[in-house]
């Protein structure tokens, strides 16, 4: 059975930790169409964790496939969209919302050819299903945070990858546009059908707009339905602050355990869950390396 | 005015001609970069190079002492020259590598090849002096000031050939790789995540700056050259908002420093190279008054 992301007892231990891992034997699997989200603190491995799965570090020991093939061959052929969190960009760059949209694809172009139709058509389009047909002609460092997340979100769609990861989405965006990002992405999973991998420390994030969950502090806590985030998954992930999330959980109609209880989709659950459920290799995931030249 | 004095006036009039023929592809070149070092913060990086240039002379006077440079014209110049181009784009590498691994932070990374480069070159002058010596060779004839420090009056036609020249080359690659550039100005996280290999990507970006700025300082002075960098960019984002536009005024802005400063310097004997700085200063604080962009 392929999923479209697989990652089988991995584990990592950077350089200069005395042999501290970061990752310790993490499995789970994500079905094609599904929507995961990766919960834990800061510092729990979860950027660790998204960068072996876009194949931006090593893999130093496990297995780690996306749509079946290796993450660096699946990154090299257009199937994973990234979302990256926002300081990591030179906003001072002179370039339009729709430019910046438009680098999704355009880079893969070889020097001497100018954006074919059909290219620009599908930016066009991606601009409509991402929202930003207002602001698509405005300088890029003049959009607030919202604004610019949908036009990242669409640089990462306008390829049309099967897998679509997203680094922090909510960082520096505002609650009303938080509440308008979870729908905006409900919306593009809906049209869209495309693998979404979310890593976050915000819980809203994750219950608003996940099918299943892994709680990852270091290991894997829990894999399950967001039902399964109980007081003691979060104790455990979090170490803190458990009154406060459950009250935001509970503020979002969510099911949630008291204190003690287990979760039906708790620690156990883990890679049997993708097992018992999977379709196997859907059509999202059917594996096709992009046109483009090589420039 | 004696400007027009100088115009009027055969055997005055073609040196200055030189010069802005040597300075004209030299600052559209700067102009054009400069866009490139503001907005990815390439300023220090350009201070670093300029300064390893030193390094590349130490070199350049122990390979000339040792006799496997030629000693004689045409060829002891172009020799002397192209080892310090290489030592340059070395250390471009050398920092690019190194703030691409995080193996150290990028403003270190700059001052460990700016000092050791400047300790390094004036160490191996003064030994290949004595080495010279007693080969009873001619040695370094140029003192390592006449070719870091040139001067723009005075520029000939070899310097003229080799400014166009250079310029096309830079203009050229710049153009070839424009959109992988963009995005990896831009983002270079997400190009990586994206597939772009972005290490090729910065050590050309790095490698284009390290040619430009050895032939800047060649003809124009190392104050010169970083000022190049800087100033015209950081011009034309104050004045306008879209790619093209910035590029435009950005290459204005550089052009508009070399004939002003030139005449600046002509007008009141002061010297070429800091007139035509003082000229991209002036331009720039304009520029910061103007209330509004271009589009």
């Amino acid at each position: 059975m392929t999923f479209a992301v697989d990652i089988r007892g991995v584990w990592h231990t950077f350089a200069g930790t005395h042999g501290t891992p970061t990752l310790e034997d993490v499995s789970l699997s994500v079905r094609a169409g599904e929507r995961l989200g990766i919960l834990g603190p800061n510092g729990g491995g979860k950027s660790t964790l998204l960068r072996l799965v876009l194949g931006l570090l090593p893999l130093q020991r496990g297995e780690i496939t996306v749509c079946g093939v290796s993450p660096s061959k699946a990154r090299r052929d257009g199937l994973i969209g990234y979302v990256p969190q926002r300081p990591e960009m030179e906003m001072a760059m002179p370039l339009t919302a729709r430019e910046v949209l438009a680098q999704g694809v355009t880079w893969r172009l070889a020097p001497w050819r100018r954006v074919p139709a059909t290219l620009a058509a599908q930016v066009e389009r991606t601009i409509d299903l991402v929202g930003a047909r207002d602001f698509a002609d405005k300088p890029v460092g003049s959009l607030s945070g919202g604004q610019v997340q949908r036009v990242l979100i669409g640089r990462a769609l306008v390829g049309q990858p099967r897998i679509l990861v997203l680094d922090e989405p909510m960082v520096g965006v505002d609650a009303a546009g938080q509440r308008q990002f979870a729908s905006l992405l409900a919306e593009i999973h809906r049209t869209t059908g495309v693998t979404m991998l979310t890593v976050t420390h915000d819980l809203r994030a994750i219950v608003a707009g996940s099918d299943q969950v892994a709680c990852l502090a270091r290991r894997l806590h829990s894999h399950g339905s967001p039902k399964g985030l109980t007081p003691a998954v979060l104790a455990e992930l979090f170490s803190h602050d458990v009154a406060g999330l459950m009250g935001e959980l509970a503020g979002m109609h969510v099911h949630a355990h008291g204190p003690g209880e287990t979760c039906p989709d708790g620690p156990s659950h883990r890679r049997e869950h993708g097992q018992e459920h999977g379709q196997g290799h859907g059509p999202g995931c059917s594996h096709a390396p992009r046109e483009g030249g090589g420039a | 005015m004696k400007t027009l004095e100088i115009l009027q006036t055969p055997e005055l009039r073609a040196i200055y001609l030189d010069a802005l023929l040597a300075g004209l592809p030299v600052t559209i070149m700067g102009g054009v970069l400069s866009v490139l070092a503001v907005v990815k913060r390439l300023g220090f990086a350009g201070q670093g190079i300029s300064h390893s240039a030193f390094g590349g002379v130490g070199i350049a006077a122990m390979l000339l002492a040792v006799g496997l440079l030629p000693e004689s014209e045409p060829w002891a110049a172009p020799a002397q020259f192209a080892v310090i181009v290489l030592f340059c784009l070395a250390a471009s590498w050398g920092i690019g590598l190194l703030s691409h691994r995080r193996t150290l932070p990028v403003d270190t990374a700059i001052g460990v090849f700016l000092a050791g480069s400047m300790a390094g070159g004036a160490i191996l002058v003064q030994v290949a002096r004595e080495v010279a010596n007693e080969r009873g060779r001619v040695g370094l004839v140029q003192s390592w000031e006449s070719i870091l420090f040139g001067a723009i009056v005075g520029a000939g036609t070899a310097d003229v050939a080799l400014a166009w020249i250079v310029a096309a080359m830079v203009l050229g690659a710049l153009w070839w790789h424009r959109r992988r550039l963009l995005f990896w100005a831009f983002d270079e996280e997400s190009a990586r995540a994206f597939g772009m290999p972005a290490v090729p990507v910065r050590l050309l970006a790095m490698s284009v700056l390290a040619v430009a700025i050895v032939t800047a300082m060649k003809l124009m002075g190392v104050i010169l050259a970083t000022a190049l960098l800087a100033l015209p960019g950081a011009t034309a984002l104050r004045v306008a908002s879209r790619m093209t536009t910035v590029l435009l005024a950005s290459t204005l802005a550089a052009v508009t420093g070399l004939i002003g400063g030139l005449v600046l310097s002509v007008e009141t004997d002061w010297p070429a190279g800091p007139s035509i700085v003082v000229v991209l200063a002036a331009t720039f604080a304009l520029a910061c008054a103007v209330p509004r962009r271009l589009t």
